[in-house]
């Protein structure tokens, strides 16, 4: 591998893994505040244009401790890992809070780092989830312009429309590059490894938007496609807010599967949708927690027009993959809500599918690859060339 | 020969004499279809006068899923949610909910093809007759409208269905606090402005003018009703208590959905009276009461019985709670019954799910302080994430700054597989055990200093 290419790849793995580096060494530079957005329809782009750096939190790898004395158990792992890194100081490094989401869980945990850090503003404005509604668009314009106001409050800095469109333009363009990524991975390129992926749009979520597509821009100018070996496609689907943990991703290649799409958080729903340049920037924001429902639906979200079921059965056409594997974070209700239509559409198409609930500690390695396996072997016998290639084999 | 064990618990009667309300109630739901009435399902909030007044039946899809668990008959629509994929740690309310749609659908589909089952007509949670449409007006949970979007998607995604978007009450301002501030003036126009186009939906779908006198009829008897619930309830903060949270469940189902009229208005004075005649005579809601405490959480409808047992058995009257005491019109106040709306709307907001924590410690506070309780109890309620988001921190800041001790108990809102009984009993005496020695200590503290 070239070495400029493998040098940012590596930049990336390491601030994916250690947001808490990064952040601290950007502070040191750039003398600006640093502000800690919760998943999952924030638009970055109105901290980014206060020359403030927004970042995305990101579930601890560290076992959950102190946090569960601060969230019943039967919350999920990302809100439980929130409060515990509040509640052991790992958060402290952050000067404010924004949240745009409902969910009862994310506010929950949001509610502990209000209360265990009582010195910095922690701002929700609740972004309505029926999306059909004529009001809600007006509702979500003035949330907007809300998060504006409380963005200058918090930083100090008047926000103008020039600097929310280049911070617009330099987000977009950090999208699209991750974007041609995984088309050519849907495409059949498979140069880049799932974990790979998942650090490239992991540290997108950390880093200054510039600095981000330097090194993806590093990273696709030696690039050189591999070509996908024959092993059974899978869409991996759902897992919302956080990351799945990458040893899931090495079990199912392990098991004989390549991933060839998706539509998790911390993959293409992430980089789906750009803010449209053309409008006006206030009305493009909001315009822009529209639009993403539209390219990929959202379970979080309640819209009559759009269907997540059918977007998958299209992202499937689009792909060739085989099979379907359901990521679901333990306690996440709206996609426990979601899944049966999901699992009925994919019944009523004949799709193989499997749904592996993740917890934020441990993984029963053996017993999904036992699952795994079994679903890879259905769909190598209800295909007759894979049939006659493992034969010949 | 043995005889029988006297109850500890002396239930209200007066809240006997009102079961036949509800029974009647469920009795007109499912006969709805038979009598040609338009029927409503909805989730959340007591839009049920709206509903009366446009001349509709309503069914509360958590109400039948309370209804069903109370009864113990929640099993088949639970299975029937089961088998379709549904998870189980998915909100019991709603998969069970979820479940009788399912059973509903499945039932009309059999009519359809001129099938009758026995077994479906017998058994309560296939008894739901299908929706004309669907509402859905959820507070504080995001549960909720995600629940409603998919009964719409089970029913074939032909069933009309409107939400009304409830802001969750976050407090970002300084001035924002219970029932004030910029964002809770903002949040009661937003609600209410929606409340208008529901209506306007209505007529929709009725097909006929909505009737606004009947709405301001409706809320009168509503926001007399809840007036005379709250003084009885302020009774309780009486030694010994003259009704129990117990007494309170009973009556949820009259105040958060059954119709206002003339009957609602006697039904709650009868209990204000009984209470009053209690608190006269020093009768007991429990036998020799000595302990009181709060409950935090919303109900567990399987064990209503057991658990009004095992705290009275320990002398523990459970005088409030945070779901009977800060939901369903607590604040008839707010009501003008000329221009009822705004005031709906400003209920809606007023779930006890819809707080930040601030603002529900700061309630909490007040009912600990107003009836002279010594502790807290919380269900922590497995499916339910809304109620039991902000217990531990609360558990923490009762102690810290009342010096209430708290326990906690596993169970659930309609699935009984939650519940463990054993360790609720275990750690309730632990905590009566603390109560009495720190009532020795105050004791022996306050004779010390008046020798």
């Amino acid at each position: 591998m070239n070495e400029n290419r493998a040098d940012a790849l590596q930049t990336m793995k390491n601030i994916a893994a250690h947001p808490e580096l990064y952040i601290a060494d950007w502070k040191s530079k750039q003398k600006m505040p640093v502000i800690g957005i919760f998943p999952m329809n924030f638009p970055v782009e109105i901290i980014a244009a206060t020359g403030a750096l927004p970042v995305i939190i990101q579930d601890s790898k560290e076992p959950i401790s102190e946090g569960n004395s601060l969230l019943a158990e039967f919350y999920c792992g990302y809100t439980r890992s929130i409060a515990d890194q509040a509640a052991k100081g790992m958060l402290d490094i952050f000067d404010a809070f924004m949240n745009a989401d409902h969910c009862i869980q994310l506010l929950g945990s949001v509610d502990v780092v209000r209360e265990l850090l009582p010195d910095k503003p922690v701002y929700f404005e609740h972004l309505i989830a029926a999306m059909d509604d004529s009001w809600t668009k007006t509702q979500v314009q003035e949330k907007i312009e809300a998060f504006i106001i409380e963005a200058e409050r918090v930083t100090g800095q008047p926000i103008s429309d020039e600097a929310l469109l280049a911070c617009i333009q330099s987000n977009n363009k950090n999208r699209q590059l991750l974007r041609n990524i995984f088309a050519a991975r849907r495409n059949g390129d498979a140069q880049f490894s799932p974990a790979e992926l998942q650090a490239m749009i992991v540290s997108s979520m950390i880093m200054d938007k510039n600095e981000h597509s330097a090194l993806l821009e590093s990273v696709l100018a030696d690039a050189v496609a591999k070509p996908r070996d024959q092993r059974i496609r899978l869409h991996l689907s759902g897992h919302f807010c956080h990351a799945p943990r990458v040893e899931l991703f090495e079990l199912l290649e392990d098991c004989g599967a390549v991933i060839v799409d998706d539509d998790l958080y911390t993959g293409a729903r992430y980089i789906s949708t750009d803010i449209k340049e053309s409008m006006p920037p206030r009305m493009a924001l909001a315009d822009w927690y529209f639009a993403r429902n539209e390219t990929i639906p959202c379970p979080t979200r309640v819209q009559k027009t759009v269907d997540w079921d059918s977007y998958l059965l299209n992202a499937l056409d689009n792909s060739g993959a085989e099979g379907v594997i359901v990521v679901m974070a333990k306690f996440c209700e709206a996609h426990m809500f979601y899944y049966p239509e999901l699992r009925k559409t994919l019944n009523t198409h004949n799709i193989p599918h499997l749904l592996i609930e993740t917890e934020h500690e441990g993984m029963p390695v053996e017993t999904i690859r036992t699952r795994v396996e079994a679903m890879i072997e259905r769909i190598r016998r209800k295909s007759p060339t894979r049939q006659i290639t493992q034969e010949s084999a | 020969m043995s005889s029988a064990t006297p109850s500890s618990v002396n239930r209200l009667k007066s809240n006997d004499a009102g079961r036949h309300m509800i029974a009647d109630y469920w009795d007109r739901i499912f006969t709805a279809n038979e009598r040609d009435a338009q029927l409503v399902w909805y989730n959340g909030a007591a839009l049920n006068p709206i509903f009366q007044a446009a001349g509709l039946e309503w069914a509360h899809g958590e109400a039948f899923a309370a209804r069903l668990s109370a009864q113990k008959l929640e099993k088949s629509a639970q299975l029937a949610a089961q088998e379709y994929g549904y998870v189980g740690e998915l909100c019991s309310y709603a998969r069970t909910h979820l479940g009788t749609a399912l059973l509903a659908r499945q039932a009309k589909e059999k009519y359809s093809k001129g099938i009758v089952d026995d077994a479906e007509r017998d058994d309560l949670a296939s008894r739901l007759p299908m929706p004309n449409f669907i509402v859905n007006c959820y507070a504080g949970c995001s549960t909720g409208q995600q629940w409603d979007e998919i009964t719409h998607r089970i029913l074939g995604k032909e069933t009309p269905i409107f939400n009304v978007s409830l802001p969750f009450l976050w407090s970002n301002r300084p001035d924002a606090g219970y029932l004030k501030g910029q964002e809770w003036e903002e949040a009661s126009d937003y609600v209410a402005a929606q409340l208008y186009k529901l209506i306007d939906f209505i007529e929709v779908q009725t097909g006929r003018p909505f009737d606004w006198d009947a709405l301001r009829q409706g809320m009168k008897y509503i926001k007399e009703a809840s007036e005379i619930r709250r003084e009885a309830m302020a009774m309780c903060a009486n030694l010994p208590a003259p009704a129990t949270f117990w007494d309170w469940i009973a009556s949820v189902a009259h105040i958060n959905f059954l119709p206002a009229g003339p009957e609602l208005v006697e039904y709650f004075s009868n209990i204000r009276d009984e209470i009053a005649h209690r608190v006269a005579s020093g009768e007991s809601a429990i036998k020799d009461e000595k302990y009181r405490l709060y409950f935090d959480g919303i109900m567990n409808w399987n064990k209503l019985g057991t658990l009004a047992r095992v705290f009275a058995e320990r002398k523990v009257a459970i005088v409030a709670g945070r779901y009977t005491h800060n939901a369903f019109w607590q604040e008839p106040q707010l009501i003008d019954t000329d221009d009822p709306i705004r005031g709906m709307a400003q209920h809606y907001l007023l779930c006890p799910t819809n707080h930040g924590f601030q603002t529900i410690k700061h309630f909490t506070k007040h009912d600990c302080e107003l009836y002279g309780l010594d502790g807290i109890v919380f269900h922590s309620t497995r499916t339910c994430r809304a109620f039991t988001g902000p217990q531990q921190m609360l558990a923490k800041a009762m102690q810290k700054e009342m010096g209430l001790p708290s326990i906690f108990f596993e169970g659930d809102v309609a699935d009984e597989s939650f519940y463990k009984g054993e360790l609720l009993e275990s750690r309730l005496e632990a905590m009566l055990e603390t109560i009495d020695v720190r009532r020795s200590r105050d004791f022996i503290a306050s004779s010390a200093s008046n020798a």
